[in-house]
C-alpha cells in the first residue's frame, strides 16, 4: 500500500495587499517630492545647529562658490521673466521671447549682463559645460559695477515678498561675502538667511 | 513561495482525454513589493534629507545712525577669525592695553573659551566678532553657530580692524 505523501509546498502569503500599499505610498512620495534643480555651481555649505527650514517659495538665492564667484537665482519662472524684463529695461537692452523662455528655466546663473545673451543662445549641454564667470560684485553700490545689487533690486520689483537666502561655500573667503553683504545693505536689506546644512546640537543643549 | 501554482490538472492519464493544463492565475507579488519599498525608501531619503536649514542674520541698518554709549572693554571679548581655521581672542582688555592674545581652534576649545569669559563677565558680556581677510565663510557661520550654542545674545559682526588690533594680530596672519 503506497504511503500517501502530503503535498509539500512552502508557506504562501498573499502579497497583493502589501504591494498595493507600497505603490500607494510610492505615488504619494513621488507627487510630493521636490527635486533638486540644476545648480550653476557646486556649493558645499557649512553646517549649523539652526533648525529653521529654508522656505519653499518666494525665495531669492545668492550663491557664493569657493572661488568667490557669485550666482543668483529666484524661484518662480514667471518672476524670472519679469525680473529679466525689468533688468533689460534698466540697462537699455531687450531680449526676445525665446531668450526669456530659456532664461526662465535657469534656476541660477552667474554671468555679467553683457554675456547673458550669448549664453542663452547656447544649447543646454553647452550651457552646462560653460564655466560661468560669476556676477560682478564689488563693495560699492555703484550700479555699473555691482550688478548683483541691480539683480536684487529688479527681483524684488518682480516679487516684493522675496526673502533672501545666502548660500556660501565652506572655503569662500570672507571679503567675498562682505561684498555680497554690502550690496544688500546698500539697498537697506538688513535681514537675510544663511543656508547651512544641519548638524546636531551638543548634548544637553536646549533651544530657548 | 507564492509562486505560480503548478499543481494543476492532468494530462498524463493514460488513455484519457488529453486536456490542456489548468494554470493557476496567481502571480508572485514578492519582487514587486520589494521594488515598491525600494523606491519608497529612495524617495523618503531624497526628499527629507535634501532640505537644508538656515540661520537668520540681522545686520544693523547702515543708513540709521544710532548713538550708543561705548561698551566698556572689560565686558568685551573680541574674537578674530584668522587663517587656517584659527581663532584668536582677547578678553577684558582693549587692543591698546597690551592684552594677552590667545589662540584656539574651532570646536570644544573655542566653546569653552567663550563660556569661561561669559561666566566671568556675567550679564553684560558682549562678543565682537572680527573676521579677517584670511578667514572663510565657514569660519563665520561656525562662530555665529557658537553664539547660538553658548547662548551669547549680544554679539556684533564687525569687519573693520582698528590699527591697534591690526598690529596685535599682524604676525598671526602671515
Amino acid at each position: 500500500m503506497p504511503i500517501v505523501k502530503p503535498k509539500r509546498s512552502g508557506p504562501v502569503m498573499d502579497m497583493t495587499a502589501m504591494c498595493d500599499m507600497a505603490f500607494l505610498l510610492l505615488s504619494f512620495f513621488i507627487m510630493t517630492a521636490q527635486f533638486k534643480e540644476q545648480e550653476a555651481a557646486a556649493i558645499e555649505t557649512p553646517t549649523s545647529i539652526s533648525g529653521i527650514k529654508v522656505p519653499d517659495k518666494d525665495i531669492m538665492t545668492i550663491s557664493l562658490d569657493k572661488d568667490g564667484k557669485v550666482y543668483f537665482g529666484i524661484d518662480n519662472q514667471q518672476n524670472r521673466v519679469a525680473m529679466l524684463e525689468y533688468m533689460a529695461e534698466a540697462n537699455g537692452i531687450s531680449f526676445t521671447d525665446q531668450e526669456k523662455k530659456k532664461f526662465s528655466i535657469q534656476s541660477s546663473f552667474g554671468l555679467p549682463l553683457n554675456q547673458l545673451k550669448s549664453y542663452l543662445a547656447l544649447k543646454p549641454e553647452q550651457q552646462k559645460a560653460l564655466k560661468q564667470p560669476g556676477i560682478p560684485v564689488d563693495s560699492t553700490a555703484n550700479p555699473q559695477t555691482n550688478q548683483l545689487a541691480q539683480w536684487v533690486y529688479n527681483a524684488r520689483k518682480a516679487n516684493k515678498d522675496l526673502r533672501i537666502a545666502v548660500k556660501g561655500d565652506n572655503l569662500s573667503k570672507f571679503p567675498n561675502f562682505k561684498n555680497v553683504l554690502s550690496s544688500l545693505q546698500s539697498q537697506n536689506i538688513n535681514k537675510f538667511n544663511l543656508i547651512t546644512g544641519t548638524e546636531a546640537p551638543p548634548a544637553g543643549w536646549t533651544n530657548d | 513561495m507564492a509562486s505560480i501554482d503548478t499543481g494543476g490538472g492532468g494530462g498524463n492519464h493514460k488513455g484519457g482525454k488529453v486536456r490542456g493544463k489548468k494554470m493557476s492565475t496567481r502571480v508572485d507579488m514578492t519582487p514587486m513589493v520589494d521594488l515598491g519599498f525600494l523606491l519608497i525608501t529612495f524617495f523618503i531619503l531624497a526628499t527629507t534629507l535634501n532640505k537644508p536649514s538656515s540661520m537668520t542674520l540681522n545686520v544693523p541698518d547702515k543708513t540709521e545712525k544710532v548713538e550708543n554709549e561705548p561698551i566698556k572693554a572689560s565686558k568685551v571679548m573680541t574674537v578674530f577669525l584668522g587663517k587656517n581655521n584659527e581663532v584668536h581672542y582677547i578678553a577684558g582688555k582693549a587692543a591698546n592695553e597690551d592684552p594677552e592674545l590667545k589662540t584656539v581652534r574651532f570646536g570644544q576649545e573655542l566653546r569653552s573659551a567663550i563660556l569661561d569669559n561669559k561666566n566671568r563677565i556675567g550679564e553684560q558680556f558682549v562678543v565682537v566678532i572680527k573676521p579677517t581677510k584670511e578667514s572663510t565663510y565657514r569660519n563665520m557661520v561656525d562662530i555665529l553657530d557658537e553664539m547660538a550654542i553658548t547662548k551669547s545674545k549680544r554679539y556684533a559682526l564687525v569687519d573693520v580692524l582698528t590699527p591697534d588690533e591690526e598690529k596685535l594680530i599682524a604676525d598671526k596672519l602671515k
